[in-house]
């Protein structure tokens, strides 16, 4: 592959605020490598759920030939488009499984997926065979996959590169315009989240975020700095009471309860590994367990119930944030 | 000692909390005393530290004198239940019904995790006997060997069912041990087992005596071998699997206790067993007290604590030779 990022950059920037077809070839520098594309993908595979429904909010289902890497069942509105396309995996695809589909784009929500260690497959061995790999922003701005469960981020994750992901594979796709209003609306979503969670600001609101345990009333699996879930209650101005960078440290409940944060988040997932996976099990211990039921969070109820897959770098995040300004705005009062 | 071991553990957290205030708790909780405290810092030190240090204490003592059984059994230094692969089949058994629902909610953890480690050790000394390498003192230690990669396999196995990096901490907290869900519930599990073990083991003293010098010479001292050894087997099965299903397998006690007595005061089971459990419950709380400590704001698996000390004694016995339990 001949890169010539400049001058891509360069021929890419003025045609696609115009939405022209011949924007080709088009160069994106991704995650440390520089793709370019001749034609905008016939044919393209996802490796995680987040990547496919940024896809599918594009409209670009039919061009996909198959996804890979699902938490949850698709969302409603994209039922539809999910219907006619093939699933590779539930969980990662075999390196085969996705070149059968000879596919002229993969794109990855998880470097672990592609990464050095990659569980698929290395970028090097798609590009090798001429497969571009396009892995979301999100997971390696800032952030070393090589450390830590499940990664640590250097720098606070940045909402922009989760645009950034929906207006390049616009880009790439050559659906331009589709990306920006995407994009456009995504900011309204959350400024409105914002306005309506400052109007109360001034007081200091602080939270943990409990993801699950690997038993019951084992440490807690919770939401450490500078991970998704914490941008979103740093956006809404809520203090987390962790104070590691890991993505999802593992903290005890000794150290949480003294911290005793204003409201406890909690995820509800589809997933049953382990017990602490259901809500209503953690709900179940954070009111019985002698010490947690003690915290200021559960003696008043200020427990807010959130989908897992709204704390992840994906386009769900926004319905996350609503939702948790909702809580707020209702503790509040 | 073991109250000083105690009330270190109790003292000593993942978060500093006075000296004064951990002897108010005791104080309210053991002599009805009536101290104004915040309820959470109460509830810290009652509910999560005193549960976890006395199930450490309870778990010490009773891998250490599953070692002390094994070794003279087996007239193996190094037969211990981690090192036989026990520990490992108490770890599936109880994955099994944890995380897969055999058994339908009849089962309890601790009798999965139990039937887990019988059939490991059946399988170890199945393998031992078999072999046609028989003879030698490593065969049983290579046995437990296979038997550990085989068990470890099937619980990563039974977890790793999906992919996601979580599964790996899931995988950790059976293989390399994990104290942070302790409570009262089981503490009284725990301490009743280690006290039946420990009771169990000092009445078979003189027996387990005699086998040191091999089951033929124990059974011209009229000792009904079989029954003996089929008694105190069980025992150390079930004194692993308990504590397996309570806190994961912590490797190496049995090993580094016992033989670390026995420099002190001879093979004497008499003065070998008591002295063992003691050492062994001490052993694991000071080793408890590293692990929340070593790496502030960190919790490590304690497993990883009791091998950095066990396997250079593991060493430290091969080199040495193989000196008669």
């Amino acid at each position: 592959m001949f890169c010539r990022p400049a001058l891509a950059f360069l021929l890419a920037l003025p045609l696609s605020a115009f939405a022209a077809p011949a924007h080709y070839p088009l160069t994106v520098e991704n995650c440390g490598k520089a793709l370019t594309f001749q034609r905008a993908p016939e044919r393209a595979v996802t490796i995680g759920q987040a990547a496919t429904e940024i896809l599918y909010a594009l409209g670009l289902g039919e061009r996909l030939a198959g996804s890979s890497l699902w938490f949850d069942p698709v969302l409603p509105e994209y039922a539809a488009q999910d219907a006619k396309v093939p699933r590779l995996a539930d969980n990662e695809p075999s390196f085969e499984a996705v070149l059968a589909k000879r596919p002229q784009l993969v794109a990855v929500q998880f470097e672990w997926m592609v990464g050095p260690q990659g569980a698929v497959g290395t970028r090097e061995q798609f590009h090798d065979l001429g497969i571009p790999t396009y892995l979301l922003p999100s997971d390696c701005e800032g952030k070393d996959n090589l450390k830590g469960a499940d990664g640590t981020r250097l720098e606070a994750f940045d909402i922009q590169s989760l645009y950034k992901s929906v207006r390049q594979l616009a880009d790439i796709f050559d659906v331009t315009a589709r990306g920006e209003a995407l994009v456009a609306s995504y900011q309204a979503r959350l400024a409105q989240a914002v306005a309506r969670a400052t109007r109360h600001s001034g007081k200091d609101v602080s939270a943990m975020v409990w993801f699950s345990s690997a038993n019951l009333a084992s440490d807690p699996f919770v939401a450490g700095r500078n991970g998704v879930a914490d941008f979103m209650l740093g956006t809404l101005g809520i203090r987390n009471v962790v104070e590691s960078t890991e993505e999802w440290p593992t903290v005890g409940w000794e150290t949480l309860a003294r911290a005793n944060p204003s409201l406890i988040v909690i995820a509800r997932m589809d997933r049953r590994r382990f017990p602490a996976d259901d809500y209503e099990k953690k709900l179940e211990f954070l009111r019985s367990d002698p010490v947690t039921r003690n915290m200021e969070a559960v003696k008043h109820n200020r427990i807010v119930i959130l989908d897992a897959d709204a704390m992840q770098a994906s386009t769900r995040l926004f319905g996350g944030i609503e939702q948790l300004a909702d809580a707020s705005e209702r503790y509040a009062r | 000692m073991l109250c000083a071991g105690l009330l270190l553990a109790t003292a000593i957290g993942e978060t500093s909390l006075d000296m004064t205030v951990v002897l108010k708790v005791l104080a309210n909780k053991l002599t009805g005393a009536a101290w104004w405290l915040d309820p959470i810092d109460e509830g810290i030190v009652w509910n999560y530290r005193l549960p976890r240090a006395l199930v450490a204490g309870a778990c010490g003592a009773g891998l250490a004198i599953c070692g002390v059984i094994l070794q003279a059994l087996l007239r193996n230094a190094l037969a211990e239940p981690y090192l036989l692969g026990i520990s490992a089949g108490a770890s599936t058994g109880a994955v099994m019904v944890s995380v897969l629902g055999v058994g339908g909610g009849i089962v309890s953890l601790s009798a999965g995790s139990f039937l887990g480690a019988l059939l490991a050790f059946g399988l170890v000394v199945l393998l031992a006997r078999s072999s046609r390498l028989s003879g030698s003192a490593g065969l049983i230690i290579l046995a437990g060997i296979a038997s550990s990669q085989l068990f470890n396999a099937l619980t990563a196995f039974v977890i790793a069912r999906s992919a996601n990096a979580e599964q790996a901490r899931g995988i950790l907290f059976w293989l390399l041990g994990n104290l942070s869900g302790v409570r009262w519930p089981s503490v009284g599990l725990a301490v009743p087992v280690a006290l039946l073990g420990l009771i169990l083991c000092w009445w078979y003293r003189r027996a387990l005596d005699a086998f040191t010098f091999g089951a033929d010479s124990a059974a011209s001292l009229g000792i009904a071998v079989g029954r003996v050894q089929v008694v105190l087997m069980t025992c150390a099965a079930l004194v692993t699997a308990v504590m397996v299903s309570l806190v994961g397998s912590i490797g190496f006690v049995g090993l580094v206790i016992p033989h670390a007595l026995r420099l002190w005061v001879g093979p004497g089971h008499g003065r070998l067993i008591p002295l063992s459990a003691l050492a062994g419950a001490v052993f694991l709380m000071a080793a408890d007290v590293v692990s929340r400590t070593l790496i502030k704001g960190q919790v490590l698996p304690i497993g990883v604590i009791t091998a950095l000390i066990g396997a250079p004694v593991f060493a430290a016995l091969l080199l040495y030779g193989e000196r008669r339990p």
